[in-house]
């Protein structure tokens, strides 16, 4: 019976995983059969000549080129407002906090982990409209989509942090206390180094996330057209954004086949991304832990 | 001969137990000492109130007075004014398994250094080298202090640790059984290197190897039910 239940177990594990990584290659090669064609550099420069609109001198009205920077642009944003307080709120759960009020932050944080990121899109324009009354040059724009994205992401980053600090053995504690380390210098130079590869897992994530989301910009500062931004306070273009509204307003096939070549790039994106992290984290890790 | 450290009346509690009772004891500088006695009779907890390691675990606290004697001044190593990460560079420990950091060999020599301040890479070069060399294991190292210093062997992770304690130069090192995981080569090494320390700071060993408590210590103390008496 115990070696009948063995193999059926075996089974469902080999073939749950055989599924996912079938429907992985389906949903792929859907996704190339269909955005392939579309992939040219029309796709992403319209009728601009590919070095005019690189160098900005006109402007690209029918390719994706500004949805592509939009996205790059809101990425590197969100990111840039979420690391610091992401890592600083993961440091305080794991190395600072007593235990209710790690058991506080933990529902609040996970509280936030499960707001559906259209409610935080309308806090950020609910944010946009209190900001216009006071600042009139504020209007829904790549600041507030880039700040309410940060606030979207924040749980990875806390909880990836977090989880790398916990994971650590606590001999390492223990011997830098014994080397005379207090609590920082031990956060400094004996554990955050140590967790550097599990935080940048959790900032990988968080690219994901940011990259993908439509709801918070759609609501925030994303329209259709509207060129590369020029500053914080302009509204902006989006891949996702472009994907859903191809997805849903497509007068001709060609015009849906484009948002499938939006999509590629946008994977394609993501892929570069995520690699980057990698190879950063491979840097990272090296440079804080085995360099002179 | 000097005396280096005074407990008077030590007594240490893990929650209601008694682990010390009303400890009082001397030892004298430049000298190793064997702290002996069956298992869990409070040696590791002995070694601890000396550098206040204990105080990293919740649940334990002690009562009684532990002095050292540093640069002819006599301090209560539990006065409020005492900066505990001093106290820990002047009382260096090595633990009974080999602990290096999961880092590089170099890293692992040069981390306590840089904990104290330590900023300029050539002298932090000369100390890592330098106490590579005491620890017998610059030959063996000299080539490759760039790879994780969990790739070493026992008793050479055992030396890298001992170097890592004596690079802040402490004036007294608490070795709890540094020998104990090792086999019987990589033991007499390490023995060898603690006999060679003794010139410059006051060892406090823990060990059960009655052989090599009479080859190396100098000095044997007892620790029964929390009691310690001299042999």
């Amino acid at each position: 019976m115990s070696r009948v239940f063995d193999y059926l177990l075996y089974l469902f594990a080999w073939g749950s995983g055989l599924i996912l990584v079938g429907a992985f290659a389906v949903f792929m090669g859907f996704l190339l059969s269909q955005g392939l064609p579309a992939l040219d550099s029309s796709l992403l420069f319209g009728r601009t000549g590919m070095v005019d609109a690189l160098l900005l001198q006109r402007v690209v009205i029918d390719g994706l080129l500004p949805a592509l920077v939009g996205t790059l642009l809101l990425i590197f944003l969100a990111l840039a407002a979420a690391v610091p307080f992401g890592l600083g709120a993961g440091i305080y759960l794991a190395e600072y906090a007593g235990k209710s009020s790690k058991a506080l932050f933990s529902l609040v944080f996970d509280l936030l982990a499960g707001v559906p990121s259209i409610v935080i899109g309308l806090f950020g324009f609910s944010l946009t409209v209190f900001l216009h009354k006071r600042f009139t040059f504020i209007t829904p724009c790549l600041l507030i989509s880039a700040l309410a994205l940060a606030l979207l992401i924040l749980p990875y980053l806390i909880r990836s942090t977090q989880t790398a600090l916990e994971e650590l053995p606590a001999t390492l504690r223990l011997t830098a206390a014994a080397l005379g380390a207090d609590q920082a210098t031990t956060i400094r130079l004996v554990l955050l180094p140590q967790a550097a590869a599990g935080i940048l897992s959790g900032i990988v994530l968080a690219i994901g996330r940011a990259a993908e989301d439509t709801a918070v910009i759609m609501l925030t500062g994303v329209v259709v057209s509207a060129g590369i931004p020029r500053s914080l306070f302009n509204s902006f273009e989006a891949l996702p954004f472009y994907i859903y509204n191809a997805a849903s307003q497509f007068s001709n096939q060609q015009e849906l086949q484009r948002g499938f070549g939006a999509a590629l790039i946008l994977l394609i994106l993501c892929g570069l991304l995520f690699t980057l992290a990698w190879l950063l984290r491979k840097k990272v890790t090296a440079r804080l832990l085995y360099h002179h | 001969m000097a005396n280096i450290i005074e407990i008077e009346n030590l007594s240490f509690y893990y929650g209601q137990k008694r682990i010390l009772d009303n400890i009082s004891a001397a030892f004298g500088k430049s000298a190793i000492v064997a702290l002996t006695g069956p298992s869990g009779s409070g040696k590791s907890t002995f070694l601890m109130t000396i550098n206040r390691l204990w105080e990293e675990f919740a649940g334990a606290r002690m009562s009684g007075q532990v002095s050292l004697f540093i640069d002819q001044e006599k301090l209560d190593i539990y006065a409020r004014d005492i900066s505990l990460s001093w106290l820990r560079r002047k009382v260096g420990m090595v633990f009974q398994s080999p602990n290096p950091l999961p880092m590089s060999i170099y890293r692992n020599l040069a981390l306590p250094l840089r904990m104290a301040g330590w900023k300029n890479k050539e002298i932090i070069g000369h100390k890592v080298e330098s106490v590579l060399k005491q620890a017998y294991l610059w030959s063996e190292v000299k080539g490759r202090l760039r790879d994780d210093a969990r790739t070493l062997s026992g008793g050479q992770q055992q030396r890298l640790c001992i170097a890592r304690a004596m690079i802040l130069e402490p004036a007294i090192l608490l070795l709890d059984e540094p020998t104990s995981s090792l086999d019987e080569k990589a033991a007499r090494e390490i023995e060898a290197l603690i006999f060679s320390l003794k010139e410059q700071c006051t060892l406090l060993m823990v060990s059960h190897d009655q052989a090599q408590i009479k080859r190396v210590a100098d000095e044997v103390m007892e620790i029964v039910g929390g009691r310690m008496s001299g042999l």
